[in-house]
């Protein structure tokens, strides 16, 4: 290898200072451009600023059952919606800081401003004063990540009708709020504000929610919806949606019209690929947008790399992540071959309570034409469950029948996010489903329900009463099935 | 413990024939074996139902278990009160915590079920 490289990074968020730091580790001198704040969006205005909301409505949900737990709270606790921010962004500002500390020590050059590339082999980066600065260089990596989409029957202002970035800042909350869009990001938001005391409706195109998760996740999701009385609209698209005076007037599909305080439209995200001369450098891009590149993440123009939001695969922080390393290795060695492999994703979605997920669905499996059994836990029949007083929920695995090697698995309930790394490192290591099931758990804890559900695979879980008949039907919700 | 005059499925629910309207719940034993509730999925008011089919869900702190109705006909009305009080369900299943109105279809279909003595024959069978 010659002298070492030079890399330019646009855009710090999970994927871009990923990418610049394992660079930097690899030898390269690396400058990295941004300009907004190193983190993204992820750090900024998505992961970690709607799960430190989040995690404030647990702790208020988890006061306000205090008496079940034996302990006297004397006044009912409420929401300060003003520290709740400032805790946020006091966590926020702690993870910035700490990214830019990390740079520096692995001597990345962090340069603000907004980059575009002048062939594939220079990014002219112009700051907020006009200043326009030539970045010479040898490779380029792209992480220029995504936006909330606006499509202009919504009239957005930022106040009653708002994307992702308002709702994470809600200074003042609404009575009433209606979410377009069931997804993730929809149905985290959903929790959040309804556990907030706002009134939240939710409208959904398809006909559940969180539609491509495991249909048995999107049915337990629902109930727990109905429980706290969040509606849900499915199979109904938004055709119109007016502000007037103080509400906004919202039209359905089927001819519902609803009015509310604020709207809040999650849909999903445009790749930031606009005005960057990515075309003229010879990147070229999808329908959709995206950056297209192969599996070594380098796009069309030879070293040129994307990663991340911006190449639309799985828009997720670790993913992004992830695709930077991959991308980082091989846009400082050059000849040596690393490639992405996104089989074994993990990821959590934080409802209340939360779900983690990792492989394939149970639809996912039945459209391959694959031969599948399935174990399923309730967290009702696990002790530590009882414990913190979280038992709603379950763990799902599925399993090839042949192989008996795990397919995929589901869970929702406490620290599902966390729980579900075991079946990830299994399945990653090609375990059999024995593995987990013979494998000694810590008790009492959660992850009994990842053995239980793994032996009840083959009808022989401990803690569930003996099978009657044949397994329970694919595709219902199969939280429990002890009783009478 | 087993209330005359109702009508007993073998899932363990009940119906209390007024009319053209059947009245169901679940009874004792099916509250004792569920524990303590903590909620129900219910259906929607103006659904037609058919006898033995599942149309809602009771969780308690063991285990979620399906409802079944024995008669055929339109929901019409559920218990809303069971929304706040789930707990109703265990404390007063013949009464207070009913589940769903049903208009009947076909009211012969009840003439099928069990009566109190049957339905006590029946648990104590099932219990040896
Ligand atoms: C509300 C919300 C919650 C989310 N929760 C989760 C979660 O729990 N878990 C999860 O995995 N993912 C979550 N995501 C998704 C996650 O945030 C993204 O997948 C992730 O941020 C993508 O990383 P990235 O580096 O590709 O892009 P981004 O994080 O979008 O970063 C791109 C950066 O590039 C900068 N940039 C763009 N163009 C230029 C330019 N021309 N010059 C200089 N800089 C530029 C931008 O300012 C930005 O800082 C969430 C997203 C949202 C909106």
């Amino acid at each position: 290898m010659g002298p070492s490289p030079r890399i330019a990074v646009i855009g710090a968020g999970p994927g871009g200072y990923v990418a610049a730091i394992r660079a930097a580790q690899l030898g390269a001198r690396v400058s990295l451009v941004e300009e907004q704040e190193v983190g993204g969006t992820c750090l900024n205005k998505g992961c970690i600023p709607s799960k430190a909301l989040i995690f404030n409505a647990e702790v208020v949900e988890l006061l306000k059952r205090a008496e079940e737990f034996g302990v006297r709270v004397i006044s009912e606790p409420t929401y300060d919606v003003t520290r709740m921010l400032e805790r946020k962004q006091r966590i926020v500002q702690t993870q910035v800081r700490g990214i830019h500390a990390l740079l520096k020590s692995w001597g990345v050059a962090l340069i603000k401003g907004r980059g575009r590339l002048i062939g594939p082999r220079a990014v002219e980066v112009a700051d907020a004063g006009g200043t326009v600065q030539r970045v010479e260089t040898d490779r380029v990596i792209l992480a220029t990540g995504s936006k909330p989409i606006k499509p202009p029957i919504f009239p957005f202002d930022g106040d009653r009708v708002i994307t992702s970035e308002e709702a994470l800042e809600p200074r003042v909350l609404p009575k009433s709020l209606l979410i377009v869009g069931a997804g993730v990001e929809g149905c985290e938001f959903g929790f959040l504000y309804q556990a907030l005391g706002v009134s939240v409706t939710m409208v959904e195109m398809k006909n559940r929610p969180l539609a491509t998760e495991d249909e048995e996740i999107s049915s337990l999701v629902q109930r727990e919806m109905n429980k706290r009385g969040i509606k849900l609209h499915l199979a109904v698209r938004v055709e119109k949606a007016a502000i007037e005076s103080t509400q906004v007037v919202v039209t359905l599909s089927d001819g519902q019209t609803i009015a509310v305080d604020r709207i809040l439209v999650s849909i999903g995200r445009r790749m930031n690929t606009e005005g960057l001369g990515l075309e003229e450098a010879g990147v070229v891009l999808g329908k959709r947008g995206e950056i297209l590149v192969d599996d070594r993440m380098e796009t069309r123009a030879p070293g040129v790399y994307a990663i991340g939001d911006a190449v639309g695969r799985i828009m997720l922080a670790h993913v992004a992540s992830a695709e930077g390393k991959i991308a980082a290795a091989n846009a400082v060695a050059g000849d040596r071959g690393h490639s992405m492999n996104y089989a074994i994703v993990p990821a959590g979605i934080f409802t209340l309570p939360e779900i983690g997920t990792v492989g394939l669905k149970e639809w996912e499996a039945v459209e391959q034409g694959l031969k599948i059994r399935i174990g399923r836990y309730p967290f009702r029949a696990l002790g530590r469950a009882h414990t913190m007083d979280e038992i709603v929920g379950m763990v799902k695995v599925i399993t090839e029948q042949e192989s008996d090697r795990i397919l995929g698995v589901h869970i929702l309930g406490p620290h599902a996010s966390d729980m579900i790394h075991e079946a990830a490192i299994a399945m990653r290591l090609g375990a059999k489903v024995s593995d987990i099931a013979e494998m000694i758990h810590a008790h009492p804890t959660l992850p009994e329900a990842m053995m239980e559900a793994a032996e009840d695979v083959h009808g022989s879980a401990i803690h569930l009463t003996r099978r009657k008949g044949p397994p329970p039907p694919a595709g219902r919700a199969g939280d429990g099935r002890q009783g009478p | 413990m087993i209330p005359e005059g109702l009508r007993y499925h073998t899932e363990h629910e009940w119906i209390r024939q007024e009319n053209q309207t059947a009245v169901l719940g679940i009874t004792h034993f099916a509250q004792d074996a569920l524990g303590d509730v903590v909620y129900l999925e219910l259906p929607k008011v103006g659904v037609e139902v058919r006898s033995g089919q599942e149309i809602g869900e009771v969780e308690s702190t063991k285990t979620t278990s399906p409802v079944y109705t024995p008669v055929s006909g339109k929901i019409m009305a559920v218990n809303e009160e069971l929304k706040e009080k789930p707990e109703l369900v265990n404390q007063d299943p013949y009464g207070r915590g009913w589940i769903v109105k049903i208009q009947m279809s076909d009211p012969s279909e009840a003439k099928h079920l069990m009566d109190a003595r049957q339905y006590g024959a029946y648990l104590k069978e099932k219990a040896d």
